[in-house]
């Protein structure tokens, strides 16, 4: 157990080197690589197809990337199984929010203390004091993280009954459960309204000063980016093309290029 | 809203109110009523606790499991060897659960790696190939007769008659079980294991491993399925390689769904159906049993998709459905069709 990872020592929160993936022939990532600094929000953005959520997936465990390597708080994870990846303190929203739709809103929050909750099978079948105790104050840090986000009144019900926009807030809250160091959101944005955007930023930079989060997020809404994050890097086709802020992204000649083709700018796509 | 609290404070107490009349019922219906009604409401809490093991497995986790039958048979074969050599009761108890939840165990290990119909066709060897290798090993399980044991008779400080007194064993155990893996799936493995059944992807990102999971989620079934064997042979005194067929497993799994799975009350009614419904068709006319089982089971899959545990919620559904129809005279007798699903979207704010 190494505790001097914590932001401030000049360890990146997340490192990615020279990773590359293939699927059989297809190559999806070619050699990418980047640093997210601790407590900082990492843009990645890019055409459909770019690689994006590959490149997500494989930083989250869901994929394993054939040769590079992949360091959360120094700790290489190229290879560590997705569901290892929670207890060094990595957690991650999906782009299609994937709630248990039958459950009540709390219930799904309190997936996300999974990895926290003390006990196997035999102690929560016996509902041992300590199981109770870990799972009364899971219960409460759950209504606090919905207060935080103003789903407090949704808690009991059930989360099919909600729409679309609260769905991205529950999976927020999930996500933050397990109280991770590094949180990555897949699109948060994708399917949401204006006011619900806007709202969506609000929450994340309260929960990022809060909980001195490092953040990983893709996204297609440029607004979002602008307004989040602190660093973005654009794929396009599997490669880097640029690594700056946001505003010298959307500038960038060959960011433009890549997304609207050879031709003079004009706005960037919504 | 007022009308809500009241709702809600209600709900609060009927539960626990009547989990209360259910247990004073149990302690008190053996005592006035007849060796026969003992007898099957005893099988009722056999099966019960057979389903909830299956339901551990399927109905909370979500992995097929076509082999529950073997491990009550080899619970059942498990107390006949205890018992015909005298071993303690309590001993024998704790071998015919773990005995079972290792074999489930072993099997989960590979098994655990497929799933949907690979599963199934996995879990389904364990009958398959149990039945022959238990008419095989005669000198254990007594072969093709089986094995018939006398055991469980009511010590002499209790003046109780054998039916009685295995009623309050079985039950007594049942309840055991039963709160266990209530407490379980309430919780933190609980959760592991809807969302092991639901999503996958989301499992892997909350720190779940889903084979680990779903060994988990079979040894238990299996321990259960073990400890419903011990049951089983207490109330029959009898067991033969019959006990473990496929058609056991089969009729475990109709049972399960009719009685509502994913649900601990669900179990209990599906053991209800699984021991009432042969009785009842055989006295409307025995030779048509299994046609008027295979009609109800129809029925209630067609009414109730969500199992019997379903009913007052449907009845509910109805309910409100008939009192909006009234409230907004509708003159479209039309929609009668519409998914009952409907009526709870105008709530989202």
């Amino acid at each position: 157990m190494t505790d001097d990872a914590s932001p401030g020592t000049g360890v990146p929160a997340l490192q990615v080197v020279d990773v590359t993936l293939r699927f059989g022939g297809i190559r999806v990532l070619d050699g990418v690589s980047f640093e997210v600094a601790p407590r900082t929000v990492f843009g990645l953005v890019g055409p459909n197809g770019a690689g994006k959520t590959s490149l997500f997936n494989c930083i989250s465990g869901h994929y394993h990337p054939g040769s590079g390597s992949i360091l959360v708080d120094g700790v290489e994870t190229r290879s560590t199984p997705a569901w290892r990846m929670a207890r060094l303190g990595l957690a991650r929203t999906f782009q299609h929010p994937a709630l248990q739709l039958g459950e009540t809103v709390l219930e799904n929050v309190l997936l996300g203390a999974h990895s926290l909750l003390p006990g196997g099978p035999v102690s929560w079948s016996l509902r041992l004091p300590r199981t109770r105790t870990a799972e009364r104050a899971a219960r409460a840090e759950a209504l606090e993280l919905l207060e935080r986000t103003g789903l407090r009144w949704a808690a009991d019900t059930r989360a099919g009954e909600l729409s679309h926009g609260l769905h991205k807030g529950v999976e927020l809250c999930r996500a933050l459960m397990s109280h991770p160091r590094l949180l990555l959101l897949d699109e948060p944005a994708a399917g949401l309204s204006h006011g619900e955007v806007d709202r969506f930023v609000e929450t994340v930079a309260t929960v990022r000063a809060d909980l001195g989060l490092t953040i990983v997020v893709v996204e297609h809404h440029m607004g979002l980016i602008s307004a989040i994050t602190d660093r973005v890097m654009v794929l396009d086709h599997g490669a880097k093309l640029m690594e700056g802020t946001a505003a010298q992204a959307q500038v960038d000649p060959r960011v433009v290029e890549a997304y609207l083709g050879r031709e003079v700018a004009e706005d960037e796509p919504a | 809203m007022a009308g809500a609290l009241v709702r809600l404070r209600a709900a609060r107490w009927s539960r626990p109110a009547l989990a209360l009349v259910v247990a004073v019922l149990l302690v008190l219906l053996p005592l006035v009523s007849s060796p026969y009604v003992n007898y099957q409401v005893t099988t009722m809490a056999v099966f019960a606790v057979a389903l909830l093991g299956l339901n551990v497995v399927m109905g909370y986790a979500g992995q097929v499991s076509l082999g529950q039958s073997a491990f009550i048979g080899i619970g059942a074969y498990v107390a006949g060897y205890g018992t015909t050599h005298g071993w303690p009761l309590l001993l024998t108890f704790l071998l015919c659960c773990l005995l079972p939840g290792v074999v489930g165990m072993l099997v989960a290990l590979a098994a655990a790696r497929l799933r949907g119909l690979a599963l199934a066709m996995v879990t389904i060897a364990l009958p398959i190939v149990g039945t022959p290798v238990a008419k095989r090993l005669s000198d254990v399980t007594g072969g093709s007769q089986g094995l018939t044991v006398s055991w469980l008779d009511p010590p002499s400080w209790v003046a109780l008659a054998d039916d009685q007194w295995r009623y309050y064993v079985v039950v007594a155990i049942a309840a055991v079980v039963f709160l266990l893996t209530r407490n379980l799936v309430r919780g933190r493995v609980g959760r592991s294991f809807a969302i092991v059944r639901d999503n996958e992807a989301v499992a892997l990102s909350m720190g779940i491993s889903p084979y680990r999971t779903k060994v988990l989620a079979f040894t238990l079934a299996s321990t259960i399925g073990g400890a419903s064997g011990f049951l089983y042979l207490a109330v029959v005194q009898y067991t033969s390689p019959e006990t473990l067929s496929f058609g056991t497993s089969i009729n475990l799994v109709v049972a399960m769904v009719i009685g509502g799975s994913g649900s601990i009350a669900g179990a209990v009614l599906g053991a209800v159906y699984y021991v009432l419904v042969p009785v009842l068709a055989g006295q409307l006319d025995a030779s048509r049993t299994a046609l008027l089982s295979g009609a109800f089971l129809l029925l209630v899959l067609f009414v109730l998709p969500g199992g019997l545990v379903s009913l007052p919620r449907r009845v509910q559904q109805l309910l409100t459905r008939r009192r909006r129809r009234s409230a907004t005279p509708s003159d479209d007798p039309g929609d009668r069709t519409g998914t009952p699903v409907l009526t709870s979207d105008g709530r989202t704010p």
